[in-house]
């Protein structure tokens, strides 16, 4: 398959700082169009990543691996390379939108700029198309809104004029991390039907890095569930979340409360993973999971798994053949 | 059943600074008379948007700060009324667990003096070394922690602690304010499940408050909607989320996500969600 | 082991030397550093019994050198740890009150800074006359300020925290959780301040001799002897750069103790690295 026709392949990503490795070599593909979503909790890695494949790794950490995006590797572009990149054929939205953007500049400045920059408009054209950006994003008032500054919008509607930057440049592929996390629920679903929205528009490919299952199953077709650095479960959403093979996944899905698997009884009791996330810096030999596994045998504690079978594979030694969650 | 802690049309206003140097003086409503109670061994809820005016009903239960109108009672006795005596044994009998379980927790204390702090503060008459040990093992965490500093922890583990913390001096009520918001997925069912076994076993109070209705479906029997300043409506957890009446309760039920709506395709489709509008009042509270 | 940087370790030792050398003046001194020895004047470094040579009236350099890091020690460890206590003590009221105390106390910081330095110095000397306690004075005066801005900001930081609101509900009184919760969490930044501000006083000593209203004799200090240094420059043997030298050093030693002191203090670090 030739890389033209995927907006990101991401093959042997390794990040560390150091003796710490925090990524331990990701693969995974989107195709243009496609939206991939990367389930972690903290130290999983998941955001290590995603700052991995942007270039904006904090001093001190390394990358190894490719990453072939628009017909070059981004892993050895240079710093100047990928500045002219970022915004415009790959661009991110951040958890906080707060302090994302510039608190002494307005929205609109902050908007026009990156089009200037990227797509060289002239100040005027520039303007008129960062309306026409939020009149897309349904954000009332534009004209207002333009010549406002950050901490005089709401979150939700910070974290709108963020899509908005990210999508200003028709980049082929967007990552989200944690979008919504930071919204209160009653926005959150309307700001994910936004960026559903501009996404599917664009026709750009979505990279969607949250812990929260449900917004995966209604927005992404694929899933990659990462733990202690590696993928240890990935496939198309509807399979892996159907039919979870790695008992981390399983577990997750059955221990997060939603309103799909809650019991109204009293007596009920959700079926929590024991144990805790290893740190980085102590993973346990053998697949990192077992600890913390009721499928644990002897050649878990001490060989890692192999990435096991496609569309739907996964790393672990004993799969679950069945349902996961009761549906 | 007699309620334990209530809040009896419970008024609170914050002074506004003045438009003009002379202008009138305003004040912003931020509890409109609300009503609120938690029975002996009831575990209940507490729903809201941030802004509705969770935070202050908290601190008024824990009588951080005295309403404007109306009253809040423990035990039948109003906080005004009560003698040095008296406020110190509701000091005791009502605990905090907060959000973030690393703010909570003084990172140069040890995890043991900690735990100590709330039994010599509050004179409980006890012998502390032996309490200290038995809440931490009703955590399920062992007394290896004791001597440890709150940076040697994870999220999780940190909860459990402020969790031993509350318990330490034998509260009868525990207010839980978002205690699992802040911790891994994989952690958050083993923290619910705790307080719900802790909430069984010992006959606690709780109130549970959260802005996921499904952790409050799950740990309460009985959940309140509180949206600008007023409880606009209250039941059990399975009426509410069936049929909501008031808009609030329907916009929180509409913005859950499930996994089936999702994978069938409907995820995002439009409830009835209304888009709320960022009203004066919550841009002004939310600092 | 993680705590012992580079800079801790440089700092360390470059301090510990200078403290050794300033009580060592204490009790065992190579020549009388005042009474003149005209015969041996303005003798070259490397001279028989005088390593680093004589001054114009042949007192001994080294000699001099001792008492001077004896003065240099006192009188910034002595306007530091005035202005640590005096500022950390502001600055914890003025954190714990708020309203109208804090804006008394953090204005009358904003107008203590805004007078220069050397200004009060020159005031309190022509006023007090110079010496060792004046100048002491002077650098309190002079430092105090930063020490209550740097002290009544950590505070509020941690006042901000959820265990602070956990004490107050025990019903724990303000002094309690400025003692026990505040000041062990602030104290880390505070012992960096007082590092670096020991290294300023020792330099703000030296200008304050070296312009004369410092120190003057018998008494000795490395900033008098640069002052009495300055008419021999380029005439003869390298007078002025013992003293020079010996500011360097110990300025740096403490700068490095203060920013490796800040590694290892920082809790912030401590909790990455866990």
């Amino acid at each position: 398959m030739s890389g033209a026709d995927n907006a990101i392949e991401v093959r042997d990503l390794f990040v560390g700082n150091g003796d710490l490795t925090a990524v331990q070599g990701v693969s995974f593909t989107i195709p243009a169009g496609g939206r991939m979503g990367l389930v972690g909790e903290s130290g999983s890695g998941k955001s290590m990543t995603a700052l991995g494949i942007m270039g904006l790794l904090p001093a001190g950490w390394h990358v190894r691996g490719s990453v072939r995006h628009d017909g070059v590797d981004l892993v050895g572009q240079s710093d100047r390379q990928m500045s002219k990149r970022r915004g415009r054929t790959i661009s991110m939205v951040f958890q906080d939108p707060l302090s994302a953007l510039d608190p002494v500049r307005r929205v609109g400045r902050q908007v026009t700029s990156i089009l200037r920059r990227h797509l060289d408009l002239s100040a005027a054209e520039a303007e008129r198309q960062a309306l026409d950006l939020f009149a897309q994003i349904n954000l009332p008032e534009p004209a207002r809104i333009l010549r406002a500054y950050p901490h005089e919008l709401s979150g939700g509607q910070r974290q709108r004029i963020m899509i908005a930057m990210a999508l200003a440049c028709y980049p082929q592929l967007i990552i989200a991390d944690e979008p919504t996390t930071a919204l209160d629920v009653t926005v959150q679903k309307q700001v994910l039907r936004i960026l559903d929205a501009a996404v599917r528009e664009r026709g750009s490919a979505l990279l969607m890095i949250t812990h929260n299952l449900p917004i995966i199953a209604a927005i992404c077709d694929s899933v990659a569930v990462m733990y202690a650095g590696r993928i240890v479960e990935a496939g198309p959403v509807a399979q892996v979340f159907r039919t979870p093979r790695h008992r981390y996944t399983q577990g997750l899905l059955r221990s997060q409360p939603t309103m799909d698997n809650i019991s109204f009884d009293a007596g009920a009791r959700l079926p929590a993973i024991p144990g805790m996330v290893p740190p980085l810096t102590d993973l346990p030999p053998g697949c990192p999971f077992h600890p913390r596994c009721a499928a644990a045998s002897a050649l878990c504690r001490t060989r890692m798994p192999p990435f096991e079978g496609a569309p739907h594979g996964a790393a672990c030694w004993h799969p679950a053949d069945g349902a996961g969650e009761a549906p | 059943m007699t309620p334990l802690l209530e809040l009896d049309a419970v008024t609170q206003a914050y002074p506004l600074p003045r438009d003009r140097l002379f202008g009138p003086r305003r004040s912003l409503t931020v509890l409109d008379g609300v009503d609120f109670a938690v029975g002996e061994g009831e575990a209940v809820g507490l729903v809201g948007e941030s802004g509705a005016g969770k935070t202050t009903m908290t601190r008024a239960m824990l009588g951080m700060e005295t309403p404007r109108g109306g009253a809040v009672r423990f035990d039948g006795r109003d906080l005004r009324e009560m003698g040095p005596d008296e406020r110190r044994a509701f000091r005791r009998a009502v605990q905090v667990v907060m959000q973030n379980p690393r703010s909570s927790l003084d990172p140069r204390m040890s995890v043991g003096r900690s735990l100590l702090e709330p039994l010599r503060a509050l004179g409980v008459a006890e012998d502390h070394a032996a309490r200290v040990r038995e809440v931490i093992g009703q955590v399920g965490l062992t007394e290896s922690a004791l001597a440890r500093y709150p940076h040697e922890f994870s999220g999780g583990q940190l909860q459990r602690i402020a969790i031993a913390r509350a318990l330490a001096p034998r509260p009868r009520v525990l207010i839980a304010d978002e205690p699992v918001s802040a911790l891994d997925v994989s952690i958050q069912a083993q923290v619910l499940n705790l307080l719900k076994d802790l909430v069984d076993e010992l006959g606690l109070s709780m109130v549970l408050i959260a802005h996921d209705l499904a952790v409050v479906a799950y740990s309460t029997s009985r959940v309140s909607v509180i949206a600008g300043g007023r409880i606009v409506e209250q039941g059990a957890p399975r009426d509410l989320f069936v049929h909501p009446e008031a808009e609030a309760t329907r916009n929180l039920v509409d913005a859950v996500l499930t996994m089936e709506d999702g994978l069938a395709g409907r995820g995002l489709a439009a409830g009835a969600a209304a888009t709320p509008p960022v009203t004066s009042h919550q841009a002004r509270r939310g600092r | 082991m993680r705590w012992l940087n580079a800079s801790l370790l440089v700092g360390l030792v470059l301090t510990l030397a200078a403290i050794s050398v300033a009580l060592l003046s204490l009790v065992w001194l190579p020549y009388h550093p005042n009474i003149p020895n005209i015969p041996e004047r303005m003798l070259p470094p490397g001279a028989p019994g005088h390593p680093l040579g004589t001054d114009t009236l042949g007192r001994d350099i080294v000699a001099q050198l001792m008492v001077g890091a004896r003065t240099s020690m006192l009188v910034g460890a002595g306007g530091a740890t005035i202005s640590l206590t005096l500022g950390t003590l502001l600055g914890l009221w003025a954190a714990a009150t708020g309203r109208m105390t804090d804006e008394a106390i953090s204005r009358l910081a904003d107008i203590m800074l805004s007078i220069p330095g050397m200004v009060t110095a020159l005031v309190l000397a022509a006023t007090l006359g110079s010496g060792m306690w004046t100048t002491i004075l002077a650098l309190s005066a002079f430092f105090t300020p930063s020490f209550i801005r740097v002290s009544r900001s950590a505070a509020l930081a941690v006042l901000q925290e959820d265990f602070v609101t956990a004490a107050r509900l025990y019903g724990r009184g303000r002094l309690f959780v400025l003692a026990r919760h505040v000041l062990p969490n602030i104290a880390g930044v505070l012992i960096v301040q007082f590092t670096l501000y020991f290294a300023a006083g020792i330099l703000t000593e030296a200008g304050l001799s070296y312009l004369g209203v410092g120190m003057s004799r018998p008494g000795i200090s490395w900033g008098l002897m640069l002052n009495e240094a300055q008419n021999t420059v380029g005439v003869s043997s390298p007078l002025a750069l013992w003293p020079g030298l010996a500011i360097v050093v110990v300025v740096l030693g403490l700068n490095l103790l203060g920013d490796g002191l800040r590694d290892v203090l920082d809790p912030k670090l401590a909790r990455r690295a866990a």
